[in-house]
Formats: structure tokens, C-alpha cells, sequence
């Protein structure tokens, strides 16, 4: 007996099909018959991911180790050894889950993976260290009770994310559950959606001014809108297109203030068909939408996308699925569980101000169960499933701040509830809060991170929840998120407070540092970013959240929002702050600056050994990316007091600074004249793809080359603001480059260059 | 019946406050040292989690952890992959991958005298909700192997088989013995 034939009859025809192909796929590759990209964007699509040490590499602390896998040559991509654990990314569209689906999660995360269902930071859930040969019957569990995993991950359209709370909100205009839900069902593996260059990201809001839906950071958004024409009230969204973080974030630009309910599914199929057409394909740093856009203008841009709709032969699915959505049975209201319990449990009434929320509905409540660090064990999830039953009629949603939320929880059996969840080590107060730390997987788990996320994001939930209570309301109220990189996964440009990792060379040894992110803007669904400030050792974080939250309180105007208090000081008040906490101890005085959180490797053990007088020497590259941080610092500054131009200028000069600084490690004579400079960067970093990111490629060189080239400069205060955050980026990678470089040795060297001149301006 | 995904859970005694991100360092000290079988990839950690995981080791046939479900700490050991031999070579292997684990374990400086695991009670369970969901034609279909493990492990004690909880909980059994007895005793009693 398998899964397939235990199965079989309770699935969807074409689900079955499916994963019965991708069953096939897999066994094909293993017998060599399937090309390793052609694999690869497969499984992605079916979102089966890569995890950290999948090439079989791992720094254990004393040196790299090959992880010798049984099946040592057989990959399931390039550089992706077959039997290296992976991750599976499961698309739970609008975050929307039944108790049964609930319980089949919390099944084959037992089964298949380490007993942990991880809620994402786009209402997915992940499960980690899966095989990959365990995929296709973990799909069968999950498409028999209606979820399916296909374009969760890979160049596709990923999970429709939706306010968790809509349809019982208070300020929405209406429920966009039911379109977020046909939308899904629209794109997913819709023809028109097959050829990007890059992921798509589309998302529903209820209303304009809360956070939920986070539309301004997505590649297509909605927001509900009802227009009243002669009294009758008429159903639409406001769109808007192009937004996305990663490593420069773009705010969404409005595409139409009001579309109408039954126009959305031709409207987002003539986008998918103009991205898919026009989107870049090869360079994947500038695949995504936003950079069509950009490069477009949205004029532009409308104008094919209307086009495009004008030409869309008529589908009846665009009106079906909206219609089928919207009469689909609503949450309702149901019998009111078990009733006020005996007696309280301890801390119900801290845990009600932050976590329950009174719904539309007179009675009712919205109860968010706040996990930690987004990880419900198999246990707790199968015990959620329960209580939702029992007080919440099944109705359960995923969150983007990593949490569970119950609705249509009747408000007297709420002291039931929380007793309940209490007893399954869930009834944590702070849903939302300061101490809710929201963090991508980071070095836990992502190939791409650079530091600890979760790490981290697990020292300051500790620290912050254990004082919580003590802590005054403006503080208790901020947002801390943490990226593990600059991708942005962990979305810190939207948070009061955001962190992402970044690596540092202290006197020869690589330290973990975070850059800061202060001032991003969560509600408004995502309305404005934050700006980096620098970057300050991992194990300083903490003291930093002390210290600036201190600070706010102390120098803050009456009712002043943290935002805006960063705002009016400015980055130049924060600057000593930042540089004081800047210091690394030397290795010898503080050795637990060379390591992360909660992970005791030390990042370069061996060059420690290289002797106490080379590391102390502090080299003159070290200085001069110093001065290229120190300008691109005066360039946000200049930014702030409105001076775009000069913001713009400076932060170019600042790219250019860091170029020359690598360019000096070669050829130390070299004049600062910009052609000069970019000559011999393109010819010596470029050319030769020393600088170039592993997974990012040129992306970075070409942040300077374009500025360079960019002769005629329309100066505005978007570009300079991308521009800055480019230089920012800029910087890191020349860094990056120079940790490459040394951590090579001599034989780092671009041996063809001579010290002098390369280039031929 | 070809089961695989077999656990074993060995209970332990904690004598001194013990901090689960204690085990990182150690967990990592396996993976530089080779210092458990398996191939040793990462440590996870879940400390955050209210009777969770715990710390992880993971590894490519099958994961350590010091567990806290049900809020009784122990070591883990379950296999993921297929491996060969009949069903009591299983058994056999995942118990003595556990207690090997919980040897070495209590070996380390850092728990010296504070880690004490004990093995006259062991949770043994199947990951396996096809071939072995929780129920009582499982216990019967398994028991003749499940018997004959307990009679290597105890020796001449008595013991006794009770199925825990009810599905959809996955399968587990409890294996006691009556009188109380040491890891090495039953590292002696498995390799002979
Ligand atoms: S932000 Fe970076 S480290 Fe975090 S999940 Fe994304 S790519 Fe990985």
C-alpha cells in the first residue's frame, strides 16, 4: 500500500496528475535522463527549495568539510546534491486553513521533516531537512486535503497573501477573502504566467491605512474599494503595481483607482502577459517587475497592460471564479464554545490587550496566537486544529507577522480559549509587539544568509518578552524584523527597527554585523521604507534596541511616533550611537564577537592563527571602504534635507570611492577621475567576475556602471532614494569582494592585472 | 512490515538546571568530532518552542535531538531513510543509535553528573501513518518484534508494552521495565 493508492480517488484529477508527473520527473533525473537547470526550476515549481549545504560544503567551525552523501555525484540542480535536505514551501493562499489541512500538516511534518510547521513571513508555510525522494507523497497528503504546493516557489506566481483579518475587520470596505482566493485559483499555472523572468507577488487588502495586506511591497496589489454609483454600492480595488523589497525596495505605483470586482482576474492576466513579454529574463537582478516598470514608466506601462486587455480573448472563468468565490458560504458566526472558564488563567488580561481584536461582528473576537519566531510543533498544531473547532468554527489564517489567528471566537469563551492555549505553551501575550520579532531562516536554514536571523530575532524575543509588561506602550508598540541578507525576506524595511546580516572583517577575521533599518513605515499597507543607517556587530543588537529605545523615550515630542522621531533627529544624531557600538572587542579580549547567535563557529578560526601582529594591522583598504561608507552616510543626509541632486551626486561619488578602494589593492597609483575609475573597476572586477555575487551575479557592478553611464541624469527624489540604497548594496558587495580576495590568499589575486593601468577609458 | 521511520525516545533525569542552547555547542562539538553515527549535517534549534524538538542534530539517515514533547526531556533518535535488515535489526539499530547518543552525551564536561538518562523506560515510535497509524492492529502486527527487543534489552527483568494515546497522535509504544537499569547495561545486552 502507498500514499498514491491509499489516496487515490480523494484528489483532484488534475493535482493527482501532477505530482504523479513530478514522481516521474524525479525518477527520470535519477537516472540521469533530466538536465540539472531543467530539474531544478521543476522541483522549485512545485516548491521543493534548496537548503543551506545542499553543494555539500559545510564550515564546521574548524575548517570547510564535505558532507560525503550516499548518493555522492546524483544532483537535483547545479550544486545541489540529491540527498541534501531541503525545504518545502507550501502555498496556503490568503492564509486560509481548516483544521483538517491543519492536521495534515502537522502530520508530514512529523513524517517528512523535523516536527516543526513554520509559518512564513508571506502567510506560507515551510517545513525543513526534507528529502526530496519524500515530495511527491507529501503532496499527495497535502493535495487530498486541498493544498497544493505547484509555483511556490521558482519564476511564478507565488502565494496570494491576503489581511488576515478580512472579512471580520472593522475599517475594511469589504471582505477580500473570496478574491484573493480566485485569483489564486486564476493565475495558478495559468498559461500567461509561465514565462517570467523572475517571481510574482500579488496581494489583497481590506482598506488603505493598516498594514495587513502590505500592498505597496508586493508586484501587483489590491485595495477594496466600494464606489457608490446612483446609491447602489459597487464593488472595486484600487491597483497598484511594481512594488517589491529585496535588495532596493520599490514602493508599488498606482495603476487604476477603481477596477471593478469582475474585472481584476483579465486585468492580472494582461499584466502576467506584459511581464511575461517585456520582463527581463537573462539578468535575474533586474527580472522583476518593478524594474520593467521602472525602466517603462507607469504611463507607459498602463498603456500596454490596457492594450494587452483590450486584445484578451473573453474567458469566463474571470466572472465564474469571483462569482463561485464570493457565494462561497462566508465565516459565519458559530455556537459559542464552551463558555467563561472556571477561572482565569494568569495573565488573561495583558494577553487580551494585545491579542484579541473585536471583530465587526458584535460578540465575536479574532484571537492571534503568537508563535515563536513563526514554529508550531506537529503537537500544537494538531491541538490549534482543535480549538478552532471548538471556538472558532474552523476558521484559521496564517499571518504575515509569522502567527495564527482564530476568528469568530465568541467574546465569552475568549478566557476558555487563552486558559487553552496556555496549556499548550501558546498563550504568549505581545501579537504584533516589539518583542513579536518577525525574521526570515536566515543562516538556520537559507543558502543565502549571511548572519543569524533567527538567532538573533530568538535573543531579542527573549530579552523583550521577559520585560514586556515593564516596557512603556510607545515601545511595546514597535516592529522588529530581521532579514538574514539583503534579499529582504525578513521584510526590515518595513519595521520600526530593522536588521539584516551582513559579514565584517575585523583584523583578519570575519564578524557578523547587521546593518540598520530605521524608520520603515508597516502600516499603510507597507507605506514607505526605511533607511540604512550602518552596520553594528550582531552581538551588539540587543544593546542597540536598549539604547535607541531609551533614547526615543527620553528625547521624543509628545505622542511622537518612532518614525518620526528618527525623522526629526535625523541619522545624524544616531550616528554616534551607531559608531560607538560599532567596536569589535579583539578576538583575544571578546571571542564571542567572532561567532553568531546561538551558533558557537567561529566563522574563520584558521586565520586567527595567523599571528596577533598581522591582525592588528589595519590595511588601507579597511580605511578607504570606511570613507566610501562615511559619504554614502552624507548622501542620506543630504536626502533628508531634501537636497536630491546633491544626494543623488554623492551617493554616486561614494560607489565610486569603494571601487577605487578595491581598485587599490592592485594598482595604488590610480587618479580618482570617474571614467578612470569605473575603466579599470570594469576591466579588473568585471571582466574578470571577481566582484560579481555568487547568487546575485553582476547585479551589484551594474548599480555603478548604470549611475556611470547615466550621463544626462534626471535628478528626482525616487532616484536618489533607489540610488542610495544601490550605493548601500554597492558598498557591501565591495566588502564582500575584499573578504573573498583575502580569504583566498595570494592566489586571490587577479594574476593576468599588473599595477598599472588596466583599462583604456 | 516494512517499517522504517522508526524513533526511540530515552528519558533522562536532570540534576541542575540545564539550558537547552547549552546542547548547541556540544551538538556542533559531534559534528566536528564524527562523534555519532550517521552522516552529521546541522544543529537546529528550537529552545523557543514549549515542548518542542528542543535542540536538533540532524543528520542524513536520521535526527538526535534533546527532545521536550510532552514535557519530559529525553534523547531521540528516529531514522528517515530506508535502511536494510529485517524489522528487529531495525529496532536494533535505532535503539542502540539512541543510546549510544545518550552514552556520549552524558559523557560531556559540560553535564557532567547533570544529564543522567535511565533505560527502564523507553518510547519507541513509528513516523509512519500509512504502514503504522495508532492503533491496536499496529501494536499486534508489531508486537512479536517489539517483544523480542524488550527480551534483549531487559534480560531476565519483566517488562511491559503500553500503546500511547490515539490517533491522529502517530504510533508509540512504552517499553518498561520493572526494575531500573542503566544505558551501558543495555548497550552490553544489544551488542550481544
Ligand atoms: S533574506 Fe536572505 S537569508 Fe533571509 S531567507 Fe531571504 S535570502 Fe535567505
Amino acid at each position: 500500500m502507498t500514499w498514491k493508492d491509499r489516496l487515490a480517488g480523494t484528489t483532484a484529477p488534475e493535482l493527482a496528475r501532477e505530482i504523479d508527473i513530478f514522481e516521474t520527473q524525479i525518477d527520470l533525473k535519477k537516472q540521469g535522463k533530466v538536465e540539472d537547470r531543467l530539474f531544478a526550476e521543476t522541483r522549485l515549481r512545485r516548491g521543493v527549495y534548496g537548503q543551506r549545504y545542499d553543494n555539500g560544503q559545510r564550515h564546521d567551525g574548524v575548517g570547510v568539510r564535505a558532507l560525503r552523501f550516499p548518493a555522492e555525484t546524483l544532483t537535483k540542480g547545479p550544486e545541489t546534491l540529491w540527498d541534501a535536505p531541503g525545504m518545502q514551501r507550501i502555498k496556503i493562499p490568503f492564509g486560509g486553513l481548516t483544521p483538517e489541512q491543519m492536521g495534515v500538516l502537522a502530520d508530514i511534518s512529523e513524517e517528512y521533516s523535523d516536527g516543526i510547521c513554520h509559518v512564513t513571513t508571506r502567510q506560507d508555510i515551510q517545513l525543513h531537512y526534507v528529502h526530496i525522494e519524500d515530495t511527491p507523497d507529501l503532496m499527495r497528503r497535502l493535495a487530498a486535503v486541498g493544498i497544493t504546493t505547484r509555483e511556490a516557489c521558482g519564476n511564478s506566481v507565488r502565494n496570494v497573501t491576503a489581511c488576515p483579518i478580512a472579512g471580520v475587520c472593522r475599517e475594511e470596505s469589504f471582505d477580500v477573502s473570496a478574491y484573493a482566493r480566485a485569483c489564486a485559483k486564476f493565475l495558478l499555472g495559468h498559461p500567461d504566467t509561465q514565462d517570467f523572468g523572475r517571481k510574482f507577488k500579488v496581494a489583497f487588502s481590506g482598506c488603505q491605512h493598516r498594514a495587513c495586506g502590505l500592498v505597496s511591497m508586493h508586484d501587483l496589489g489590491f485595495i477594496a474599494r466600494t464606489r457608490w454609483n446612483d446609491g447602489v454600492p459597487q464593488r472595486g480595488f484600487e491597483v497598484y503595481v511594481g512594488g517589491g523589497l529585496g535588495a532596493v525596495p520599490y514602493q508599488a505605483k498606482l495603476f487604476d483607482e477603481f477596477v471593478p470586482e469582475q474585472e481584476i482576474l483579465p486585468l492580472a492576466q494582461a499584466i502576467s502577459r506584459v511581464f511575461a513579454r517585456l520582463g527581463e529574463k537573462r539578468n535575474r537582478g533586474r527580472a522583476r517587475i518593478k524594474f520593467l516598470l521602472e525602466k517603462l514608466g507607469i504611463e507607459a506601462f498602463r498603456e500596454l497592460v490596457l492594450a494587452e486587455r483590450a486584445a484578451l480573448p473573453e474567458d469566463d472563468r474571470w466572472t465564474a471564479l469571483i462569482r463561485d468565490a464570493t457565494m462561497q458560504a462566508p465565516s459565519s458566526p458559530t455556537p459559542a464554545g464552551v463558555g467563561p472558564s472556571d477561572a482565569p488563567a494568569p495573565g488573561l488580561r495583558s494577553w487580551q490587550a494585545t491579542n484579541v481584536y473585536a471583530q465587526k461582528q458584535a460578540g465575536y473576537a479574532v484571537v492571534t496566537v503568537t508563535l515563536p519566531l513563526g514554529d508550531a510543533t506537529a503537537w500544537q498544531m494538531r491541538r490549534l486544529a482543535d480549538l478552532a473547532r471548538r471556538y472558532a468554527g474552523g476558521d484559521v489564517r496564517t499571518t504575515v507577522e509569522q502567527n495564527i489567528v482564530l476568528r469568530f471566537v465568541a467574546e465569552r469563551d475568549v478566557p476558555a480559549l487563552h486558559r487553552a492555549l496556555a496549556d499548550i505553551g501558546l498563550g504568549e501575550i505581545g501579537a504584533g509587539a516589539i518583542s513579536d520579532v518577525t525574521a526570515c531562516p536566515g543562516t538556520d536554514t537559507c543558502k543565502l544568509g549571511i548572519a543569524s536571523s533567527r538567532g538573533l530575532a530568538g535573543e531579542l524575543r527573549q530579552r523583550l518578552s521577559a520585560k514586556f509588561e515593564g516596557l512603556d506602550p510607545a515601545v511595546q508598540g514597535l516592529h522588529i524584523k530581521i532579514s538574514g541578507c539583503f534579499n529582504s525576506c525578513g521584510q526590515h524595511h518595513l519595521a520600526d527597527l530593522g536588521f539584516y546580516g551582513v559579514s565584517r572583517k575585523v583584523a583578519g577575521t570575519t564578524v557578523p554585523h547587521f546593518r540598520v533599518v530605521l524608520g520603515g513605515q508597516w502600516e499603510k499597507n507597507a507605506g514607505s521604507y526605511g533607511l540604512t543607517i550602518g552596520a553594528v556587530p550582531s552581538k551588539r543588537i540587543p544593546d542597540l534596541v536598549e539604547r535607541l529605545t531609551q533614547k526615543y523615550l527620553s528625547e521624543r515630542e509628545v505622542q511622537e511616533p518612532f518614525r518620526d522621531f528618527i525623522g526629526r533627529i535625523g541619522k545624524q544624531a544616531l550616528k554616534p550611537l551607531l559608531d560607538e557600538l560599532a567596536v569589535v572587542p579583539p578576538y583575544q579580549v571578546d571571542r564571542s564577537f567572532y561567532s553568531d547567535w546561538r551558533d558557537p563557529r567561529e566563522f574563520t578560526v584558521s586565520d586567527i592563527g595567523t599571528g596577533e601582529c598581522a591582525g592588528q594591522v589595519v590595511s588601507r583598504i579597511d580605511f578607504d571602504l570606511q570613507s566610501a561608507e562615511r559619504r554614502y552616510f552624507e548622501s542620506q543626509l543630504h536626502y533628508d534635507r531634501g537636497d536630491y541632486r546633491l544626494a543623488d551626486d554623492t551617493a554616486y561619488a561614494a560607489m565610486l570611492e569603494a571601487a577605487q578602494a578595491l581598485i587599490r589593492t592592485q594598482f595604488q597609483d590610480m587618479s580618482g577621475e570617474p571614467d578612470t575609475v569605473v575603466g579599470e573597476f570594469r576591466a579588473r572586477f568585471c571582466d574578470t567576475e571577481v566582484f560579481y555575487d555568487v547568487y546575485a551575479g553582476a547585479k551589484f557592478a551594474h548599480y555603478l556602471l548604470a549611475r556611470h553611464a547615466d550621463r544626462d541624469r534626471r535628478y528626482s527624489q525616487e532616484r536618489a532614494r533607489l540610488l542610495i540604497e544601490e550605493t548601500q548594496l554597492f558598498i557591501e558587495a565591495a566588502y564582500a569582494c575584499h573578504t573573498r580576495l583575502l580569504e583566498k590568499g595570494p592566489q586571490g589575486r587577479i594574476p593576468s592585472m599588473a599595477a598599472t593601468p588596466a583599462a583604456h577609458p | 512490515m516494512d517499517l522504517h521511520r522508526l524513533g526511540i525516545k530515552v528519558f533522562c533525569a536532570e540534576h541542575g538546571p540545564l539550558d537547552l542552547p547549552d546542547l548547541i555547542p556540544v551538538f556542533h562539538r559531534f559534528i566536528q568530532g564524527s562523534s555519532l553515527e550517521g552522516l552529521l549535517i546541522d544543529v537546529a534549534d528550537y529552545s523557543h518552542v514549549h515542548h518542542g524538538p528542543g535542540i536538533l542534530l540532524i543528520a542524513h539517515e536520521g535526527n538526535y535531538a534533546l527532545d521536550g514533547s510532552a514535557g519530559r526531556r529525553g534523547l531521540v533518535y528516529y531514522a528517515k531513510r530506508h535502511s536494510g535488515g529485517t524489522l528487529a535489526e531495525r529496532l536494533a539499530t535505532v535503539c542502540r543509535r539512541a543510546l549510544m547518543a545518550c552514552r556520549t552525551l552524558a559523557e560531556q564536561p559540560e553535564f557532567a553528573h547533570r544529564l543522567v538518562f535511565s533505560g527502564e523506560e523507553i518510547q519507541l515510535f513509528a513516523n509512519d501513518r500509512l504502514l503504522a497509524p495508532n492503533t491496536d492492529r499496529t501494536l499486534a502486527a508489531l508486537r512479536p518484534a517489539l517483544e523480542a527487543l524488550c527480551d534483549r534489552l531487559y534480560r531476565h527483568r519483566t517488562w511491559g508494552i503500553t500503546r500511547n494515546g490515539a490517533e491522529p497522535e502517530r504510533f508509540s509504544v512504552t517499553l518498561r521495565a520493572s526494575a531500573p537499569i542503566g544505558i551501558d547495561d543495555l548497550l552490553t545486552h544489544l551488542g550481544d
